[in-house]
């Protein structure tokens, strides 16, 4: 895998590194290429704990160089070049800012794309229910069937409203089991990045992640249905 | 470089100002008035006005007359179904297509209705710096502002009204954006900044986080469906359900309903710092009396028509009653009422009743209610806790109702901001950004926000989000496509907005259809869909396919808009109606002049004396010259020829010159030799 290092300058066509935002030759804004990431376009270091501060700090410093306000008058290759670094920025902003937006698209950027959490709606679908939360959807399964029986039946809602809330503690117990292990294993590779770890230990950190993420998408997606289930 | 401003297209009022000196004024009339009335009215001439002459016509002419406009901005006929009932002009349009507002006998989009007051403010600029002895007063560029919330196809349909009223905009900004620009002015500010920005139609929140000059929201919320328009509707129809009205002999056609409108807002102005205030309907076999009356009046003599705006001095718009002297506001000014009769003289109400303010608060709770949802909602996307906001600014004519103060503040804990005037704060900050933009002073800078999600139709009905809410804009979002089935060569793209799941319940943007996808097996083509919203909030859709890289040049026909071509040709017209309305301003212009001579004539003819006075000073041949001239004007006064009434006009003066001189050197004497000498000079 060999990323480009050079870009060439559109305004004097001379070349400038990659992650430089204006020309050195000309200083004008340079057009967005379709290489970098969030993380180097931010000049920080692709780590999943990420100091906050700095990264709204860096945001709104960034913001005061490329927003298409200070482009106004500026020709249109520079005021287009204006929109895409701004959107590019906002975008990385609002990646970044989030945690586990930042897991996910560190997994993406890794090769190894978990699908997008965001994409909201439809309940698991016949999708293979991950290993580590068999039992758990199991049980959960069970009590849906019989809280939805006795609702068919006419039960009154105080007969089954309990059982559902304390059918999903199990799950909020394992989305909170969840948690701490992201947490753990994002400080795993914040270690391996700071001490260029090898290329083994990087990508088994990467495959956990993977699998706690798609587990958390899952354990999401099974508290939408309960939350549904209640709210009917 | 021609001049930049702000304009604040309001429901109720609009306003314009500009940076003076660094310092953002309100650009006013010469009685000190900011703002024009966002209402627009023709005459059975054609004529088109704008403002406080359009606002006095509601009470005359309300079904050739348009107010809160920007309600039906962006609107399909569909979405506006169950509220046109409730506004004396006609709301029509194609199914599925955009609404038409009938404005006399001609049709007009929202665009255009409120490019007609978008014009009149550019009007009242460029007057304003011609006054200031700029030579360069033309007004071509300027910032609008819009509701924070106002969804893609709302904001297009003002960005095409500016296009249409022949401005280019610079930016559409939004108005609790705009506002808070204006508040902090001060660069010291450094926060957590909520503002509630309740109008004459819509309801914002904005939850802002300011620092190091940049003004970065963090959520927004709001409804463009709720303002003081709802709670002048609940006055309404309380009155309309009093038996009292009924019996007091109340017709209910257009005017009488303005007549009642009117009357509740005014007692709704009253009650923002009264504890109680009197709802007063003049008589109500007025309407049509009073139409036919002001209809003779408008048309007699300029310096009769030129008082009129002051009578109508109107009451309907929050703000007014504070910079305008109350009694300004009242029928009784002595010198107006017998100027006019008909309007005033005589004033006794047919409808009166006392209404306390817990009353009103009581009636109104449920609306103000409604905008504390909205502002929970920002505050928890936003991940912030009421006590972490640090300051509160309210915006909008609305928020000056003492119970919005007072909910508001409740919900934060804390003292509202209401320094400034809260119906120009809009206009002042859009003045600050325009300036910013020509200027390219780095000082300030806002990092706006997208209200809401923006998407596309999956498979199953379900809408699937590509940008999301409370992204800083400009901003952009992918997703990839497929085909179905194999060889297929398009692809059906229907873009939505709006937080819900199903399609129905979002807003429908545009559909698409990409074509020129290379025959391939089912599910092999890669087709990329790429949104951008600028930094307008404006969305634009381009897509492509990846495995062949053709990149789509895509037609995206807006579902309750205009093309292109339509704003085009409607800013071609403008210009023609614009000549039309000038040419028809002139018409009346001429004919009002004419009348005054032909008044004046008769009125010499008719004078005790006029027959020795023919015989002593006149030529023999004078006075049927004169009779001559005056017939020939009158049989000319109907036709709609500006040219020939000027000239008969002109052959009436040149007639009458001599015997003008006589009438009044005879006064002179008269007077000189009377016992009123001491009252001369």
């Amino acid at each position: 895998m060999t990323a480009p290092t050079i870009q060439v300058c559109r305004t004097c066509g001379g070349g400038a590194p990659i992650d430089v935002h204006f020309c050195p030759q000309c200083t004008k804004i340079l057009t967005l290429g379709r290489q970098g990431d969030y993380f180097a376009f931010l000049d920080m270091p692709r780590k999943l704990n990420l100091d906050v501060g700095e990264l709204e700090q860096r945001f709104r410093a960034l913001s005061r160089r490329f927003h298409p306000d200070y482009f106004y008058n500026a020709p249109l290759a520079e005021r287009r070049a204006s929109l895409e670094r701004s959107s590019y920025l906002n975008d990385a902003y609002r990646t970044l800012r989030q945690p586990v937006a930042r897991i996910e698209y560190l997994l993406e950027l890794e090769g190894m794309a978990a699908g997008s959490a965001e994409r909201s709606g439809a309940a698991p679908q016949g999708g293979a229910v991950p290993p580590a939360l068999l039992e758990e959807v199991f049980a959960l399964n069970e009590e849906l069937d019989e809280v939805r029986a006795l609702r068919e039946a006419g039960a009154p809602e105080s007969a089954w409203k309990g059982r559902l809330q304390r059918a999903r503690q199990p799950i909020d117990a394992k989305r909170a089991e969840h948690e701490e292990h992201l947490e753990e294993l994002s400080a795993k590779w914040d270690a391996l990045v700071d001490s260029h770890g090898s290329d083994g230990d990087r990508l088994a950190v990467l495959t956990a992640l993977h699998q706690r993420m798609l587990e958390r998408n899952y354990i999401n997606n099974l508290l939408a249905g309960i939350e549904r289930e209640l709210a009917t | 470089m021609s001049k930049v401003v702000g304009i604040d297209l309001g429901t109720t009022n609009s306003l314009v100002a500009y940076v003076k000196e660094g310092e953002p004024v309100v650009i006013r009339d010469k009685s000190g008035d900011g703002l024009v009335p966002s209402v627009v009215s023709a005459s059975a001439e054609g004529t088109i006005y704008v403002g406080r002459e359009a606002q006095r016509r509601l009470l005359t002419d309300a079904g050739r007359t348009v107010y809160s406009v920007k309600r039906f901005m962006g609107k399909g006929v569909g979405d506006v179904h169950g509220e046109a009932q409730f506004f004396p002009f006609k709301v029509t349009g194609e199914h599925d297509g955009v609404v038409r507002i009938g404005l006399g006998d001609r049709e007009f989009t929202p665009p255009e209705i409120s490019a007609f007051i978008l014009r009149e403010l550019k009007h009242r600029a460029e007057a304003f710096f011609k006054e200031q002895g700029e030579l360069d007063f033309e007004v071509e560029r300027a910032v609008i502002t819009v509701p924070a919330y106002f969804n893609d196809a709302q904001r297009t349909a003002t960005r095409d009204a500016g296009r249409i009223a022949g401005l280019e905009v610079l930016r559409i900004i939004n108005e609790p954006t705009a506002a808070s620009l204006a508040y902090g002015l001060d660069r010291k500010h450094t926060g957590v900044i909520a503002v509630y920005d309740f109008g004459g139609g819509t309801f914002d929140i904005s939850i802002l986080r300011v620092e190091d000059g940049v003004f970065q929201v963090l959520a927004t919320n709001g409804d463009t469906h709720l303002g003081g328009d709802d709670i002048d509707r609940l006055l309404v129809e309380r009155v309309l359900a009093d038996p009292a009205l009924a019996s007091s002999g109340f017709r209910r056609t257009a005017e009488g309903l303005q007549e009642i409108r009117k009357a509740v807002i005014r007692a709704k102005l009253d009650l923002s710092d009264r504890e109680e205030a009197e709802i007063v309907i003049a008589d109500s076999a007025g309407p049509k009396t009073r139409a036919t009356t002001w209809e003779r009046v408008a048309q007699g003599p300029s310096g009769v028509a030129q008082d009129l705006p002051r009578v109508a001095q109107d009451f309907s718009v929050p703000g007014v009653a504070q910079d305008l002297p109350r009694v300004a506001q009242d029928f009784s000014v002595p010198g107006v009422a017998q100027d006019l009769p008909g309007v005033a003289q005589d004033f006794s109400p047919a409808y009166r009743k006392r209404i306390t303010r817990s009353e009103f608060e009581t009636l109104i709770r449920p609306v103000v209610d409604r905008t504390l949802a909205p502002c929970r909602d920002a505050l928890a996307d936003a991940g912030l806790q009421p006590s972490q906001v640090d300051e509160v600014v309210l915006v909008g004519g609305s928020t000056r109702i003492p119970l919005v103060h007072r909910l508001v503040g409740e919900l934060f804990d804390r003292t509202p901001h209401s320094e400034l005037n809260p119906d120009e704060v809009v206009a002042l900050g859009a003045a600050v950004q325009a300036d910013n933009l020509v200027t390219g002073n780095r000082e300030m800078l806002l990092l706006d926000v997208t209200p809401l999600s923006l998407g596309i139709e999956t498979m199953g009905g379900v809408t699937s989000k590509i940008i999301l809410r409370n992204s800083t804009i400009p901003a952009t979002g992918s997703e990839m496509f497929t085909t179905a089935v194999d060889s297929q060569t398009a692809v059906d793209i229907h873009v939505l907005q709006g937080e819900r799941e199903l399609v129905p319940d979002n807003r429908s943007l545009a559909r698409f259809k990409l074509r020129g996808i290379p025959p391939m097996p089912a599910g092999m083509p890669r087709v990329q869909v790429r949104f951008q919203i600028d930094a307008n909030g404006i969305l634009s859709v381009t897509a492509s396919e990846l495995r062949t890289s053709i990149e789509q040049t895509i037609e995206v026909k807006p579902s309750y808009g205009l093309t292109d071509e339509e704003v085009e040709r409607m800013l071609v017209e403008s210009f023609e109606h614009a000549e039309a309305d000038f040419a028809a301003r002139l018409l009346i212009d001429a004919r009002n002049e004419a009348e005054s001579v032909i008044m004046h004539t008769e009125k010499s003819l008719r004078a005790p004396g006029f027959g020795e006075i023919a015989k002593a000073d006149l030529a023999p041949d004078e006075q049927p010259r004169i009779e001559q001239a005056l017939a020939g004007l009158k049989a000319l006064l109907p036709a709609p020829d500006r040219e020939a009434i000027q000239q008969a006009t002109h052959v009436l003066n040149d007639a009458t010159r001599h015997l003008a001189e006589v009438m009044m050197n005879r006064s002179v004497h008269a007077a000189l030799a009377g016992k009123n000498v001491d009252q001369i000079g």
